[in-house]
């Protein structure tokens, strides 16, 4: 009896602890108001605009804080902050005029000091803005004075004329450049929350749970229609919380069960027990990213013009797409995506399979089978499909390809030191089409990332920066596609849609090219 | 008593010390980059550079470590990469959770398993044994993750019992706090009991074919008694090792349950932490579990001679 006495103390002192640790958990209080709910598979990085960042970080910060202007969904810059602005006839000087009517989520009224300190802020090297390079010695132009001849107005002076000048202000992984007031940070300069403009401000942020932003009162909205990140911004609800579900199946039941309002960013795989809901609406959105093959162009088999070749006239992109997004994504061999305004008759053939002109290369080129690595990850499930697609369809030209599944920050780390033989990659949605080409075009010895790094590919690239015109860009564009797809850098595959689903009861939703979730203009009946 | 304590913590610090130097090091060799996962796809050299050296891994590792051993002595782990937030308060603040659902569970577990199979070894052979047995090695054959989600599905969606996503602290809602662990702990009890069952049974099959149990029954003690007080104490002494085991195992992160159920526990900090390679938080993590898979093990033999009489602590 006596140790069954004992045996009773050894589980009640375990339950007891099991109590005890129960309340050392925290605690927040509970929000009121009509809050719509989203959700993120990972959490944000940081509070901090265009520095510790990722999509999601910047899908957040996007409501918190807006720059002097903001992107359309046709890519053009469009007025946020600055309601107008002039660029001098050399291309050098843009004068903005701040608009009147914005305050700060802490009641200042914005004025050019804040977008002074702001920009000069973005340029310390130790704020570690990701646009930073931008605007050094190797960047689009570099600033040479930021002025305010009066409150209300701004002029940036630049080294040479800069045509791509506000597509990277406004560029969502800068940050938007958005204006924060200097309380953002403390006395020593340390960053603490972001006092912005947006029409939403930062509420509680529970690490690995959830953010909340708050709708701000004092918000007043741009006329017209939601653009992009740009036209008018309406808070229609109190709250916003971005819940962190890192499972899918979980997502999809807690958007079914009425948990959570928006599913963002669903695979293609996921929309079974989805579609034919009544209590949900999918949205579908043909987006600006890019899937592509890297090529490592100085490898010492894959230098051959004549292999890449091969290996490209086995690839059946059109299939490839098909299989790989269940029929949502669209087939394209231009690093120019779909979605792009710039997408036209030279960017729209698609290269067609051809596996006896390919064996005839391959003859040519001396390849006796040596096996080639071809680099993925699971990260985004596609990239994985792709490389097994592909492996199996480079077989049937008697292309060997062994498929090397790495880690996320492994498959980054090799990409971005460039120690590959092939890779699969997925490149985020770039706004304009210089960005894209950008991905692929540059110098080997300074961005061992760069896969295309001919002195005539960089020539153009650098031409497409020289003129904001679109019809002469154009020309330079469809210049870069007809060389990329002759000398096969790397094959572009596809460009994907981001497929959401919502609660029928969610009014406004809608994702657009950039891929980014906007929570504004979004309401609850 | 206490000498003994004593020397059984003495005797970690060399685990302890092993396991930093491993974990140091097993870490670095896994290829990646913290400052580029952080700064993502397309960083500029000069801005990866800056960042690497403001997290000091551009100094040689011997000086990394001997930095982070000496920090480590006064009780500070550092501050995660990721967040900035120090790691011994982001590893305490998400033990917490996986604390409690780990011992309710265990606890649970350990008593279905130690009343089953006690149960499924005096009635060897029997339906009931048939069925206790079947039942654990269905348990044993399933994945939590897959049984994680047919709950959250049934109580969650089907049925709309229970609440599945998202998490809230007890200090907010104790009711609340409670239901959303319900899944997560019952997962995990159905998990852990197989094991647990399968071993109780073992162990009590054994004993009850000792001459002292029969000798017991021989003087017409009531089979309840002989069970309750002579076959279970030394039948459990084996399946407390396993629980001493399990425990360990599971307080150092139950990272699939509390994906399933977006339960921000240490499981799922190390597991971020370790895609993200933020060096702090996984060091602390793993040291921090090593600690606590000592020091559980410690409570489990101290705990032998309550149920073992043979066994004492010395």
């Amino acid at each position: 009896m006596a140790r069954s006495a004992h045996l009773a103390h050894v589980l009640g002192t375990l339950a007891v602890s099991g109590a005890l640790a129960l309340g050392c958990v925290c605690s927040q209080a509970v929000t009121a108001g009509t809050m719509l709910r989203a959700r993120f598979k990972s959490d944000i990085v940081s509070t901090n605009p265009g520095t510790r960042r990722d999509e999601n970080t910047d899908a957040v910060l996007l409501h918190v804080v807006e720059g002097l202007v903001a992107s359309r969904e046709d890519g053009s810059p469009a007025p946020m902050l600055a309601s107008r602005w002039t660029v001098s006839a050399d291309g050098r000087v843009y004068t903005f005029t701040l608009r009147p009517d914005v305050v700060f989520h802490n009641g200042a009224p914005l004025t050019a000091a804040e977008v002074i300190w702001s920009l000069q802020r973005y340029l310390k090297p130790e704020t570690r803005w990701r646009c930073f390079a931008e605007f050094g010695e190797h960047g689009i132009a570099q600033v040479l004075s930021i002025t305010a001849p009066d409150p209300h107005t701004v002029v940036i002076a630049l080294d040479r004329a800069a045509p791509m000048f506000l597509t990277t202000l406004m560029r969502a992984d800068c940050g938007g450049t958005g204006i924060l007031h200097p309380d953002s940070v403390d006395a020593d300069g340390q960053w603490r929350a972001p006092i912005g403009t947006g029409p939403f401000e930062m509420g509680e942020w529970r690490h690995n749970q959830f953010i909340e932003l708050n709708r701000f009162a004092r918000y007043s909205p741009l006329p017209g229609a939601r653009d992009g990140n740009a036209g008018g911004k309406h808070a229609l609800v109190d709250h916003v919380r971005f819940l962190i579900i890192p499972d899918s199946s979980a997502a999809r039941a807690a958007l079914i069960r009425g948990s959570l309002d928006v599913l963002d960013n669903l695979a293609a795989s996921e929309l079974t027990g989805i579609r034919g809901r009544p209590d949900l609406r999918l949205e579908r959105v043909p987006i600006l990213d890019c899937y592509a093959l890297l090529i490592q162009t100085h490898d010492p088999l894959l230098s051959d013009v004549r292999l890449r070749k091969a290996i490209a006239l086995t690839i059946d992109t059109a299939g490839l797409t098909k299989a790989i997004t269940w029929g949502t994504g669209t087939a394209d061999n231009s690093p120019i995506p779909v979605a792009s305004p710039f997408y036209g008759s030279v960017e729209a053939p698609l290269r067609q399979p051809n596996l006896a002109q390919a064996r005839r290369l391959l003859s040519a080129a001396g390849y006796d089978g040596q096996a080639i690595q071809l680099t993925t990850s699971r990260r985004d499930p596609q990239m994985f499909d792709a490389a097994v697609v592909i492996q199996a369809m480079a077989a049937q030209a008697g292309i060997h390809l062994d498929i090397d599944t790495v880690d996320w920050p492994a498959h980054l780390s090799r990409y971005t030191v460039g120690t590959y033989q092939l890779m699969m990659q997925s490149f985020s949605a770039r706004l304009d089409p210089t960005l894209s080409f950008g991905i692929f075009i540059g110098d080997k010895r300074e961005e061992p990332r760069k896969v295309w790094d001919t002195p005539h590919s960089r020539e153009l690239l650098k031409r497409t920066m020289t003129s904001a015109d679109p019809a002469v860009r154009q020309v330079v564009f469809d210049e870069l596609t007809r060389n990329f797809v002759d000398e096969v850098p790397a094959v572009a595959l596809f460009s994907s849609s981001r497929l959401s689903a919502v609660r029928s009861n969610v009014t406004g939703y809608r994702n657009w090219s950039a891929a980014q979730q906007r929570l504004w203009g979004v309401g609850l009946n | 008593m206490l000498s003994y304590i004593l020397k059984r913590l003495a005797l970690t610090l060399p685990t302890l010390s092993l396991v930093s130097i491993a974990v140091f090091l097993l870490i670095r060799l896994i290829p990646g980059d913290p400052a580029l996962v952080l700064l993502g796809e397309g960083a500029d050299a000069a801005a990866l550079a800056g960042l690497r050296a403001d997290l000091g891994l551009d100094r040689p590792l011997p000086l990394q470590f001997v930095s982070w051993l000496q920090h480590a002595l006064r009780g500070d782990l550092g501050r995660s990469i990721v967040s900035g937030e120090p790691v011994a308060g982001l590893i305490l603040q998400r033990f917490g959770l996986t604390a409690v659902v780990v011992l309710i569970a265990v606890t649970a577990a350990t008593v279905i398993a130690a009343i089953a199979g006690l149960l499924a070894a005096w009635r060897r052979n029997s339906v009931i044994d048939l069925a206790v047995v079947g039942t654990a090695t269905v348990v044993l054959a399933i994945p939590s993750f897959w049984l994680g989600l047919l709950l959250l599905l049934l109580f969650g969606l089907k049925l709309g019992w229970l609440p599945f996503v998202g998490y809230i602290p007890f200090s907010e809602s104790a009711l609340q706090a409670m239901l959303f662990l319900v899944l997560p702990v019952v997962t995990l009890t159905i998990t852990e009991s197989g094991v647990l069952t399968r071993m109780m049974r073992s162990s009590s099959i054994d004993v009850l074919h000792l001459d002292y149990v029969t000798h017991a029954r021989a003087k017409g003690l009531p089979e309840r008694t002989v069970l309750v007080r002579h076959v279970f104490p030394n039948a459990f002494a084996p399946t407390l090792t396993l629980v001493g085991l399990t425990l360990g195992h599971l307080l150092g992160g139950i990272a699939v349950i509390e994906t399933v159920f977006t339960l921000p526990g240490l499981g799922r900090l190390m597991v971020d932490s370790v895609l993200a390679r933020d060096y702090p938080v996984v060091q602390g993590c793993l040291l921090f579990t090593a600690f606590v898979y000592v020091l559980v093990n410690l409570v489990v033999d101290l705990c032998y001679p309550f149920f073992d009489p043979r066994v004492t602590a010395r």
